[in-house]
C-alpha cells in the first residue's frame, strides 16, 4: 500500500516548483509571489507531517530501521553510480518538520517586513524557496552526494540572500558594499569546509565503494576496522564540511557578517535552518563518526571552544542582530559539543562493549538533536522579534534604541520569552535541552574515561557560557525594551508579523517538553540502523530514554541547579548594569581602550587574519604568477619569435641590390667550393 | 538507411559557407539567414543521430578512397561513437547559438558568417575523421577561419594576436603531423586509416615514447597546457565574441579529443602510457593551479575567464592522464560541460564589453542593478563554472578529482589531492570576487552609464538555452554519461 | 693538331674577361655582354671535350645554351629598355630598389 512516506520527495520538490514559478512568472503574482512561496513551504510542512506521522506508525520504525524511497541512479559513469533517494528516518522527519514549519511562519512574517522592497520581492520569494528546497532535500537524501548537492544549493542562496541589498542598497552605497562583501565572505569561507567535506566523501567513495546511507552506516565498523587511518582522515575531513557551514571556530567569521542580509533571511538561513546543516551532518553521519573516538574528541572541543569563544563577542556588541549572531554560533557550540561528548561514549562504549556508556551517549545524541529544533524555535523568533525592532525603529544600534516595551508590547515580550528560553530558565524550552547538552559534556569526566580531563575543561567552559548567554542576552532585551527611549519608533509592526511572533512564541516557550513524552526516544531511533549490533538491545534504551528517567537525570544532579544560578545571576548582573545602574555600562564604555575590550570588539583580530591570509596566499601568488607568465613564459614565445625575425633581417642585409656583389658572391662561392673540393681530393684522399 | 548523414554534416556548412562567401553587395543582409538555415541544418541532423540507438551509429560509418598511389592509402572516413556524438552535438549547437547571437554583426556580414560556417566544416571533420591524414586536413582548415575571425573582426591588437595564434597552434601541428607520419610509416608503411594502423601497431618502447610525445605535444598546445598556452588569452581578449565562443567551446576540445583518440590508443601506445601518464599528471596538476592564479591576477574579465579555460582544460587534462575509467570518462563530460558553459561565460564577458564599454573589472561595480538580466546570466555561468552542484561543472569536477585521488592513493602521493582543493577554493574566490567587483556594491562612476545599458532580447534567448541546457545536464547527468559509457565500452587502457 | 690545353686556355681567358666585365662594369649592358662572354667561354669548353672525346652530346648542349642566350638577351635587353624608360639610367648600382 503505497502511503504519504511513499511520496516525501514532493517535500522538497514542491518548494522547488515554486522556485521556478516566482522565478519566472512572480511578477505577475500578488506580492510578487510571496503566496506562492508561503504554499510552498506551508505544503511542504504539511506532508512532512504526514510523512512524519507514517513513519512513526510503520514497522520499519519499530525495528529501528529507516524507509528508504525508490534510489534512481542519478550518476553511472566510470565504474561509478550514484543513487539519490529519500531516507526518511525520525532525524529526517525532525528536520522537515522544524525546518519547514519556521520556514512558513518566517515567509508569511516577510509579507510584512518585505512590503516595501518593491520589484526585488519577487528575488527574495524565489530565492527563500530555492533555499527551502534545498533544506529539506538535505533533509530527506539518501546519499552523500545527493546530500552534498543541496547542502551547496544552500549555500547559493545564503550568498544570494546575504547580498540581497548587494546593490541599490536603499541606506546608499557604503550599505551595499557592505552586503556584497560580506556575501563574499560567507560564499568562500563555508566554501572552504566543503571543499573539505568533497574530499571526505572521496575518502568514503574510496574506502566504502559507496556512498549511500544506508550502505555506510551498516558497514562503517567493518571498514574502520580495516583502515583506521584512512577513516579518521575521511570523519576530519567531513568534520571541516560542517565547520564551515555550522560557522565553528576557526571559519565562524562569516556568521556574523551574515547579518547584512535582511533579518528574515538572518532568522530562516542564518539561525534556525541552514546552520543547522552542519550540526544535522554530523548527527546523520553519526554511526560513522563514532567508529573513531578520537574524531569525536576534536568534534566535542570545537563546539565547546567555539560556544565560549563567541558568546564572548557578544558581551559587547551594540549591533542588536550581531548579539544574536554570535549567540547563535555559541548555541551551535553547544550542539556540536553534546554530539561530540554523546559519540565519543558510544565510541568508547563499543570499543568496550559496555552498554552503559553507549546509552548515556545516546543520551548525547538526543540532547544535541534537541538542542538543534529548541533553538530553531528561540532562535527564530528572537531574529523576527529583532527584525520587528529594526522595522519600527529603522536602526540596528542599540544605543538609539530603548523603552520600546511600551510602544510594540507584543514584539517586547514574545523577544523576553525567547531570551528566557536562550538564558535556561527552567521550564522554557531552552533549559532542557542546555541541561542535557551540559550533562552530556560532563560524563565523560564523570565517568572517568581516558580523556575525561578535557571533558571537564569542556563542561566548565559550557557553564561559564551559560552565564554568558543569560547575561548578554538580557543585556541586549534590556536595552532595547526598558529604560528611557533614546530614539524614535513608529509603533508595533502589522499582523503579518506579529502573529508569527506570537505563534513562535508559544513554541519558543513550550517545545522543550516533548521531552517529556518520550521524544528522546524518538530521536535516538534513527541510531538504530548504524549501531546495529550495539542498539540491539532497544529495551534499554525505551528505559533510559523514558521520559520520567530524564527528568530523574535532570533533576538529581546538582549542577543543574548550578546552571540555573548562573544564568539567573547573568540576568540580574544584566540587570543591574542595564536598567538599575547604567552608569556602571557607561563606566565600561569610558576604558574602550582596554585590551581585552578591543580585542573582543575586534572578534580577536580574525578577520584581519583571514584578509591577510587570503590576499597573501591569494593575491600575492597570483601577481607572481600573473608576472612570470607575462615575463617569462610569454616572454619566451615572443623572444623566440623575435629571434626568428631578427635573424631573418639580419640575413636580409646580404641583399644589396647590386648584380656586381651578387656575381661577387657567386664567384667566391666556387672557388670555395673548388678549392674545398682540391683541398680533399690532395689531403683527404678523395671523396 | 542511405543518406550519407556524415558527410552531409561535413557537406552541409561548406555549401553554406560558399553561399554566404558569395552574398556581397545589397545580398549581405541576407547571409545571416543562409547561415542560420545551415547550421539549423546541421544541428537539426546532430540531434538526429543523437537520438539513434547507439548500437546503429556503427552503420553510420563512411568509407570513401581518396589518395591511393605509390603504396600511400589516404581515405575519407566519418565514423560517429560516444565521443564523437557529443563534440558533434556541441559543435553543431554552440555554431547555430553563435550565428544567432552574433545576428547584429554589421561589418561584411558575408564573410564573418562564411568563416564561421568553414569553422564548422572542420570541426565537423576533426570529431568525425577516421583517417590520420584526413584528420590533420581538418585540423587546419579550422586554423584559417579562426584566424581571419581574430584579424578581421578583433580587437585593437588583432593582428598581433591573431598571427600568434596563427604561428604558435601551426607550429604544433606540424609536430603532430611529424609524430603522424611517424606512426602510419612506422606501423602501416602508407595506410593512414585509424583502423589500419591500430591493427598493424607493433612500435617498439622507444618509438612508442618518441611519437606519444610529438603527437601529445601537439595536441597539449590546442588545450592548451602551460607553458605553452600563452597564445590562448591573448587570442580570446583580441577574438570577437563568437570566435571566442567557439575557440573555448569546441577548438580546445579539438586537443583533448586527439589525445584522447589517438594518445590514448591502447594498441598503439600502450607500452609509453606508463612513462607519459606522471607527466600528463603533473602538466594537468600545473595547469589547474597555475591557471587558477593567473586568473586571481586579471582585470580583464574576458581574460580571467580565458585562464579559467586553462584550469578547466587542465582537469580534463589530470582526468585522461588517470588513463582510468573514471578518468577519461569524466574527462569527456567535462570537455561537454566546458564546451557549454564556456561559451555561456564568454557570451557575458563579450556582452559585458559591448553593453557597458569595457571589461575592466576595476572600472564596473554594482552593474546587477543597472542590468539585471546580465547580472543573472553572469552568475549562472560562473556558478556553473565554479562547480556549484546542480549544474554541469559540478559532476565534472567531483568525478576528475575522485578520479586524480585514486590515482595519487596508488602511488602513494595522497596529499597532492590539497592543491585540487585548493583549485576548488581558488576557482570559487576569483568567480566570486569577479562578481562583486562587477555586479555588486557600489555603482561605478567610472564608464559612461547614459549608454550602458542591459543585453538585449536575442542575447537573452541564447543564453537561456545555454542556461537550461547547463542546469538539464547538471540535474540528468545520465542524459549525457549514456553515450559516454557506449564509448568506453571500447577503451582499454593500462 | 692543336693541344687541348690551348682551347681551353682561351676559353678560360674569354671567362676571365667576361667575369671582369661583370664585376666592373656599372653598365647594364656591358653586364649582359659580359655573360654572353661567359656562356661563350663555357660553349668553347663544351666543343673542345666534345670534340675530344668523340661525342655529340657536347655540341648538342652548345646548341641549347645559345638557344637559351638568345633568349636571355632578348629578356635582358628588354628589361633594360624598360628600366631606362622608368629610370632614365642603365646603370645597374641605380637599380637596386628591388631588394627585399
Amino acid at each position: 500500500m503505497m502511503g504519504f512516506v511513499d511520496f516525501a520527495w514532493l517535500v522538497p520538490l514542491v518548494p522547488a516548483l515554486c522556485f521556478v514559478i516566482v522565478g519566472l512568472l512572480g511578477h505577475k503574482t500578488p506580492e510578487k509571489g510571496g503566496y506562492i512561496a508561503i504554499f510552498g513551504a506551508l505544503f511542504a510542512f504539511v506532508m512532512s507531517a504526514l510523512v512524519a506521522y507514517d513513519y512513526y506508525t510503520s514497522d520499519a520504525y519499530k525495528l529501528g530501521e529507516a524507509i528508504i524511497i525508490g534510489p534512481i541512479e542519478w550518476l553511472n559513469i566510470g565504474g561509478l553510480s550514484i543513487n539519490f533517494g529519500v531516507y526518511i528516518d525520525s532525524l529526517a522527519c525532525i528536520m522537515m518538520l522544524f525546518a519547514s514549519f519556521i520556514s512558513t511562519l518566517i515567509f508569511v512574517y516577510s509579507l510584512g517586513y518585505m512590503h516595501d522592497q518593491g520589484e526585488k520581492k519577487r528575488r527574495y520569494y524565489a530565492e527563500v524557496s530555492l533555499f527551502l528546497t534545498g533544506m529539506l532535500g538535505l533533509a530527506v537524501s539518501s546519499n552523500f552526494l545527493e546530500m552534498f548537492v543541496f547542502w551547496e544549493v544552500m549555500g547559493l542562496c545564503s550568498y544570494l540572500l546575504i547580498g540581497f541589498w548587494s546593490f541599490k542598497h536603499h541606506e546608499g552605497d557604503d550599505a551595499s558594499d557592505n552586503a556584497a562583501s560580506a556575501a563574499k565572505k560567507a560564499f568562500l569561507v563555508t566554501r572552504a569546509g566543503d571543499v573539505c567535506l568533497m574530499a571526505g566523501l572521496f575518502v568514503l567513495l574510496y574506502a566504502f565503494g559507496s556512498l549511500d546511507y544506508d550502505y555506510i552506516f551498516s558497514n562503517a565498523q567493518t571498514v574502520y576496522a580495516n583502515n583506521p587511518t584512512l577513516i579518521n582522515i575521511g570523519i576530519l575531513l567531513m568534520f571541516g564540511g560542517v565547520i564551515g557551514k555550522s560557522a565553528q571556530f576557526p571559519l565562524h567569521d562569516w556568521l556574523p557578517d551574515a547579518m547584512a542580509g535582511p533579518t528574515t533571511v538572518s532568522a530562516l538561513i542564518h539561525a534556525a535552518t541552514m546552520v543547522k546543516a552542519g550540526v544535522y551532518l554530523v548527527a546523520r553521519s553519526y554511526p560513522l563518526f563514532v567508529t573513531s573516538s578520537d574524531a569525536m574528541l576534536f568534534v566535542a572541543i570545537i563546539g565547546g571552544v567555539t560556544a565560549i569563544y563567541t558568546a564572548s563577542m557578544a558581551l559587547n556588541n551594540m549591533n542588536i542582530k550581531r548579539v544574536l549572531a554570535y549567540s547563535t554560533l555559541s548555541q551551535l557550540g553547544y550542539m556540536i559539543l553534546a554530539l561530540g561528548a554523546g559519540g565519543y561514549l558510544i565510541s568508547i562504549g563499543m570499543q568496550e562493549g559496555n552498554q552503559a556508556l553507549i546509552t548515556l551517549g545516546t543520551m548525547g545524541y538526543a540532547a544535541g538533536i534537541l538542542h538543534m529544533i529548541n533553538h530553531a524555535f528561540f532562535k527564530a523568533l528572537l531574529f523576527l522579534c529583532s527584525g520587528s525592532v529594526i522595522h519600527a525603529t529603522g536602526t540596528e544600534d542599540m544605543r538609539k534604541m530603548g523603552g520600546l516595551r511600551k510602544s510594540m508590547p507584543i514584539t517586547a515580550y514574545t523577544m523576553l520569552i525567547g531570551s528566557l528560553s536562550i538564558a535556561g530558565i527552567p521550564i522554557f524550552s531552552g533549559f532542557w535541552s542546555k541541561d542535557l547538552v551540559l550533562e552530556a559534556a560532563f560524563a565523560p569526566f564523570h565517568d572517568g574515561l581516558g580523556m575525561g580531563s578535557v571533558f571537564c575543561v569542556l563542561f566548565i567552559l559550557g557553564m561559564i557560557t551559560a552565564f554568558m548567554t543569560a547575561f548578554y542576552m538580557f543585556r541586549m532585551w534590556f536595552l532595547t525594551f526598558m529604560g528611557e527611549p533614546r530614539g524614535h519608533c513608529h509603533g508595533e509592526s502589522p499582523k503579518t508579523m506579529t502573529v508569527p511572533l506570537m505563534i513562535l512564541g508559544v513554541f519558543a516557550a513550550f517545545i522543550g517538553l516533548i521531552v517529556l513524552v518520550n521524544f528522546s526516544y524518538f530521536i535516538i531511533q534513527s541510531l538504530a540502523p548504524g549501531l546495529g549490533g550495539a542498539l540491539a538491545d532497544l529495551g534499554l534504551y525505551l528505559g533510559f530514554h523514558d521520559s520520567m528517567h530524564i527528568l530523574e537525570e535532570i533533576f538529581t544532579n546538582v549542577w543543574t541547579y548550578v546552571a540555573i544560578v548562573l544564568a539567573v545571576a547573568g540576568i540580574a548582573i544584566a540587570y543591574m548594569m542595564y536598567v538599575k545602574k547604567p552608569y556602571i555600562a557607561d563606566n565600561f564604555d569610558q576604558t574602550k581602550k582596554g585590551f581585552l575590550y578591543r580585542l573582543v570588539a575586534n572578534r580577536y583580530y580574525f578577520p584581519q587574519l583571514y584578509n591577510q591570509i587570503s590576499w597573501k596566499l591569494g593575491y600575492g601568488v597570483a601577481k607572481g604568477v600573473d608576472i612570470i607568465d607575462r615575463n617569462v613564459i610569454d616572454g619566451t614565445v615572443n623572444g623566440l619569435s623575435n629571434a626568428v625575425v631578427g635573424s631573418g633581417e639580419g640575413l636580409s642585409q646580404v641583399q644589396t641590390g647590386y648584380v656586381r656583389d651578387y656575381a661577387a658572391y657567386v664567384v667566391i662561392g666556387v672557388l670555395v667550393t673548388i678549392a674545398v673540393i682540391v683541398l680533399m681530393v690532395c689531403y683527404g684522399g678523395g671523396f | 538507411m542511405d543518406i550519407p548523414i556524415l558527410s552531409l554534416l561535413v557537406l552541409i556548412p561548406l555549401i553554406g559557407a560558399i553561399l554566404t562567401l558569395f552574398m556581397g553587395g545589397t545580398r549581405t543582409k541576407y547571409a545571416k539567414v543562409v547561415a542560420l538555415v545551415f547550421t539549423a541544418i546541421a544541428l537539426v541532423l546532430s540531434l538526429y543521430v543523437m537520438i539513434l540507438p547507439s548500437s546503429d551509429l556503427a552503420n553510420l560509418t563512411e568509407s570513401y578512397a581518396w589518395i591511393e598511389s605509390a603504396g600511400i592509402k589516404m581515405s575519407i572516413i566519418f565514423a560517429i561513437d560516444g565521443l564523437s556524438i557529443l563534440m558533434v552535438f556541441l559543435t553543431a549547437l554552440l555554431m547555430f547559438l553563435v550565428v544567432i547571437f552574433s545576428w547584429n554583426e554589421e561589418d561584411r556580414p558575408n564573410y564573418f558568417h562564411a568563416l564561421l560556417l568553414a569553422m564548422e566544416v572542420g570541426l565537423m571533420g576533426v570529431y568525425m575523421a577516421q583517417d590520420y591524414f584526413l584528420f590533420y586536413i581538418m585540423w587546419e582548415v579550422t586554423l584559417i577561419p579562426m584566424f581571419f575571425l581574430i584579424s578581421w573582426y578583433g580587437g585593437p591588437r588583432r593582428h598581433y594576436s591573431a598571427i600568434k595564434f596563427f604561428i604558435y597552434t601551426h607550429v604544433a601541428s606540424l609536430v603532430m603531423l611529424i609524430g603522424i607520419f611517424g606512426l602510419v610509416f612506422g606501423t602501416t608503411g602508407g595506410d593512414f586509416s585509424f583502423a589500419a594502423v591500430a591493427a598493424g601497431a607493433d612500435l617498439p618502447l622507444m618509438m612508442q615514447i618518441f611519437l606519444f610525445g610529438l603527437l601529445f605535444f601537439g595536441f597539449a598546445v590546442k588545450m592548451p597546457v602551460p607553458p605553452f598556452h600563452t597564445w590562448l588569452p591573448d587570442a580570446h581578449v583580441e577574438a570577437p565574441t563568437a570566435g571566442s565562443v567557439l575557440l573555448a567551446g569546441v577548438m580546445l576540445k579539438m586537443g583533448s579529443y586527439g589525445i584522447i583518440r589517438v594518445c590514448l590508443n591502447a594498441d598503439i601506445f600502450s607500452a609509453a602510457f606508463p612513462y607519459w601518464q606522471p607527466v600528463m599528471i603533473g602538466l594537468g596538476i600545473f595547469a589547474m593551479v597555475y591557471g587558477v592564479y593567473a586568473c586571481i591576477a586579471q582585470n580583464d574579465l574576458k581574460k580571467m575567464v580565458a585562464y579559467s579555460s586553462i584550469s578547466h582544460m587542465g582537469m580534463v587534462l589530470v582526468g585522461m592522464g588517470c588513463m582510468s575509467e573514471i578518468g577519461i570518462e569524466f574527462a569527456i563530460f567535462q570537455m561537454f560541460a566546458h564546451g557549454l558553459i564556456s561559451a555561456a561565460l564568454f557570451m557575458v564577458c563579450g556582452l559585458a564589453g559591448h553593453n557597458f564599454g569595457t571589461r575592466d573589472m576595476r572600472l564596473l561595480g554594482g552593474m546587477a542593478g543597472k542590468a539585471p538580466k546580465f547580472a543573472l546570466f553572469m552568475m549562472i555561468a560562473f556558478m556553473a563554472s565554479l562547480g556549484l552542484p546542480g549544474l554541469m561543472g559540478f559532476i565534472a569536477e567531483f568525478g576528475l578529482l575522485y578520479g586524480l585521488w585514486e590515482y595519487l592513493v596508488s602511488v602513494n602521493l595522497t596529499p597532492l589531492i590539497l592543491l585540487g582543493l585548493l583549485y576548488m577554493l581558488l576557482t570559487a574566490g576569483y568567480y566570486i570576487w569577479a562578481m562583486q567587483k562587477t555586479l555588486f556594491g557600489r555603482l561605478t562612476d567610472k564608464i559612461d552609464l547614459e549608454h550602458a545599458h542591459d543585453i538585449g532580447n536575442i542575447e537573452c534567448v541564447v543564453l537561456a538555452v545555454l542556461a537550461v541546457l547547463i542546469a538539464l545536464f547538471g540535474i540528468v547527468p545520465t542524459l549525457a554519461t549514456d553515450y559516454i559509457m557506449t564509448f568506453a565500452g571500447g577503451i582499454a587502457l593500462i | 693538331m692543336i693541344g687541348m690545353e690551348f682551347f681551353l686556355g682561351f676559353a678560360a681567358i674569354l671567362f676571365a674577361i667576361g667575369l671582369y666585365g661583370i664585376l666592373s662594369s656599372k653598365r647594364g649592358l656591358v653586364t649582359l655582354m659580359s655573360i654572353e662572354l661567359m656562356l661563350n667561354a663555357a660553349n668553347i669548353n663544351f666543343i673542345t671535350f666534345a670534340s675530344y672525346s668523340g661525342s655529340a652530346s657536347g655540341q648538342v648542349f652548345v646548341i641549347m645554351t645559345i638557344a637559351v642566350a638568345a633568349a636571355e638577351v632578348a629578356v635582358g635587353i628588354a628589361l633594360m629598355l624598360n628600366a631606362y624608360k622608368l629610370n632614365k639610367t642603365t646603370e645597374v648600382d641605380d637599380l637596386s630598389t628591388m631588394r627585399w
